[in-house]
């Protein structure tokens, strides 16, 4: 065992990589945080993990039923595709965004929310944020299951591109933890910062073609779909699971730079201030 | 010296936090960014220093909000100093409040997992160490039932029993035996004891006097946030009641009976359950209960100086008269004053009285008042000294008639033509040199 100082000051790029080789020290740990994490919104229930596949489908099942079956006349010429069925492709948005809002009110609550184990244990802070993030998205993988299912249920066919999918999800995880990491710091410094989101989340939902398709957009706010990283995320589900086609080179190549220049920037500020989380709350 | 690594180091350690009058004030100076001031600096732990070493037992004494809580977490890595610098070498296991990390969900041997991983130990290394952890626990088939079930007692043991049997190389413990029954604390003691023969060095916050004067080699004190006292636990635990006396002055002298009854329920609550001391460090009889009774007072400390001229400072190896006036409010058969000469650590330099002196004080009816002066020399150090005295009955001891309400202070200050002392005390010396050539002198004096 190393000794400790507290006046231990290192450089930047010694604390950032310092803060990653936490996740290998204490993987244990975080196996079994992520473990919990995961399990706790169904430990009650009599179903258990069954809900993590049965919310999302009955999820799907309803907004297919009212957009297709009841509105369905008014949107059956989407993206001049016959077959498309509205509820899938509104759920193809509601995934991503989903993880977005949930990565940012999860993480402006991380530190707050777990002031037991920043206060009263010395807990490896870095896995908060990540364990947050990660359970969401682990959420979201049985929600694109659900997705699945319910396309071959519809007798729809399944692209061979949807095999491309667990590789974009890997995008966007790191986006999410970037996003999570960033949101832990800024919440817990700010606690007013939860009501500022709110709204702010709320915009982006309808900022973001979910509700419409980005084709029908004047090409004067073209801007809104091209610089929207969560609009990208969108597309790609609907590319992948709905159309079949591949994601174009040039927004993918930003959208991974943009992803892991976040989680760098997220990460290091995490690290760089959560010795002062304690007294922070 | 150096060779020998502390177990634990403190240098200069300080904690401050800032205190807003106001939400809106806080705003206003956040949005000012610096050029407003509404906040004041409150520090919770002020330039602490100390070092212990490995397998020491400290126990760390305090009214509440004298700094413990701030201490520890310092200490052990959960909050930064302000000031300072700590260092502690080895694994470090804390327990703040027991059970805190615990999920109320999970089963007790998964959260037994879950604190044992948080504390940093292997997870082979706790599967190994889980009949252990399950036998110390004690709580039956509740280990596989979600910790919601738990009575709050089972909760803490299992807690205790976590960080108790996982081998660490120091271990804090804050208030972590105020529950449990009489069996298990028995238990806890006993595993405490071992871990402290072991050479696990143990910190230790505790209410319980008689568990930290059993149980700890070595004790600090605070006082808002400083340093008052270190030393051995009795002699800490002594200045420790004198400052509870002083801030707790009873008004109604109607209630001193019954205050010094439970003044002693509350120092040895913990005492009955505890297996006496394996070494038998502590003596028994020392206890009792310590407040004065107030059969006598101690109305006035003065120091003198050769001339009986009163004095702050005092050059050292001059002589120094300590002049105590007593007042005896009931009629005493027999009676000895004594008193204490502490450094500015609250160290025991020297203590007399007039019992230990030959100089019986005998008989005193009630309303008598007597002065008596104590002269001695002090070649002392430079440095701030205090002088504390009481009247106390020859024979039992532990009965204290009165005690000095204010504690008198001096500063030895470097004598004019003396040499400087070094060390604590200056002892006389005579030096004799014997040359080797000069064989029938012997070589002692």
């Amino acid at each position: 065992m190393t000794p400790y100082t507290t006046s231990a000051n290192k450089n930047l790029a010694g604390q950032f990589f310092n803060g990653l080789m936490t996740f290998w020290r204490r993987r244990w740990l975080l196996r079994y945080f992520l473990h919990r994490q995961v399990t706790r919104t169904y430990k009650r229930s009599y179903l258990g993990f069954a809900w993590a596949i049965l919310s999302p489908l009955i999820w799907v099942f309803f907004l297919t039923l009212i957009f297709s079956e009841a509105l369905g006349l008014r949107f059956r010429e989407i993206e001049e595709n016959p077959n498309l069925n509205f509820g899938l492709y509104l759920y193809c948005g509601l995934l991503p965004f989903l993880a977005f809002s949930e990565a940012m009110n999860k993480g402006m609550n991380s530190i707050r929310g777990n002031s037991g184990l920043v206060q009263k244990v010395i807990f490896p802070l870095e896995l908060l944020p990540f364990t947050n993030a990660i359970a969401s998205m682990i959420d979201k993988f049985f929600g694109i299951g659900a997705l699945l299912i319910v396309v071959l249920a519809f007798g729809q066919p399944l692209h061979p591109h949807v095999l491309l999918l667990p590789l974009f999800v890997v995008l966007q995880v790191v986006f999410i933890l970037g996003l999570t990491y960033l949101m832990a710091v800024f919440g817990t410094y700010l606690p007013d910062l939860d009501e500022v989101m709110r709204p702010i989340i709320r915009g982006m939902f309808f900022l973001t073609p979910i509700i419409w398709t980005p084709d029908r957009l004047p090409e004067g706010i073209r801007w809104l779909v091209d610089y929207n990283p969560l609009a990208y995320l969108v597309e790609v589900y609907r590319d992948l699971v709905l159309r079949g086609e591949i994601p174009g080179g040039l927004s993918t190549l930003y959208f991974t730079l943009f992803s892991v220049a976040l989680f760098i920037v997220g990460f290091t500020l995490f690290v760089r201030v959560k010795p002062r989380f304690a007294d922070m709350l | 010296m150096s060779a020998v690594r502390h177990a634990i180091s403190l240098r200069g350690v300080g904690k401050r936090y800032k205190i807003s009058p106001s939400r809106s004030s806080r705003l206003r100076e956040v949005l000012s960014f610096g050029k407003l001031k509404h906040s004041h600096d409150f520090w919770a732990v002020q330039d602490v220093s100390f070092d212990v070493e490995p397998g020491v037992t400290l126990g760390i004494l305090g009214r509440n909000g004298a700094g413990k809580s701030t201490l520890l977490k310092m200490i052990s890595g959960v909050s930064q100093p302000t000031t300072g610098e700590v260092e502690v070498n080895g694994r470090l296991a804390a327990i703040f409040s027991t059970g805190a990390g615990f999920n109320p969900e999970f089963t007790g041997r998964e959260n037994a997992m879950l604190n044992g991983l948080i504390l940093g130990i292997d997870r082979d290394e706790m599967l190994e160490r889980f009949e252990t952890i399950e036998a110390f626990a004690d709580i039956g088939e509740f280990m596989d039932q979600p910790i919601k079930t738990y009575s709050s007692g089972m909760r803490s043991r299992l807690g205790f029993a976590v960080a108790v049997n996982v081998n660490a190389d120091v271990l804090v413990l804050d208030e972590a035996l105020s529950a449990g029954d009489a069996a298990f604390k028995k238990k806890a003691m006993r595993r405490m004891y071992d871990l402290r023969d072991s050479g696990t060095t143990v910190l230790f916050v505790s209410h319980s006097l008689g568990m930290v004067q059993k149980f700890c080699t070595d004790a600090v004190l605070l006082h808002k946030g400083r340093m008052v006292a270190s030393g051995a636990p009795d002699e800490v635990v002594d200045r420790y009641r004198e400052l509870l006396e002083k801030s707790d002055k009873p008004k109604d002298t109607s209630h001193a009976h019954r205050d010094r009854q439970l003044d002693y329920a509350i120092e040895h609550e913990d005492e009955e359950d505890m297996p006496a001391s394996p070494n038998g460090s502590s003596d028994g009889g020392k206890r009792g209960p310590r407040q004065a009774t107030g059969e006598a007072e101690i109305v006035r400390v003065e120091l003198l100086d050769e001339s009986r001229e009163p004095v702050i400072e005092v050059p050292t190896g001059t002589g120094l008269t300590v002049r105590l006036h007593t007042r005896y409010a009931q009629a005493v058969e027999d009676s000895t004053l004594g008193i204490v000469l502490r450094d500015r650590s609250g160290r025991l330099l020297f203590a007399t009285s007039t019992a230990l002196e030959g100089a019986p004080l005998g008989f005193r009816d009630e309303g008598e008042s007597v002065t008596i002066d104590f002269t001695f020399g002090v070649p002392l150090r430079p440095g701030g000294y205090s002088v504390d005295a009481a009247v106390s009955v020859p024979g039992t001891a532990g009965r204290i008639l009165a005690r000095s309400k204010e504690t008198a202070t001096f500063e030895i200050v470097p004598g004019m033509k003396d040499r400087p002392v070094r060390g604590l005390i200056y002892l006389p010396t005579a030096v004799e040199i014997h040359d080797q050539d000069s064989e029938e002198q012997g070589p002692a004096t």
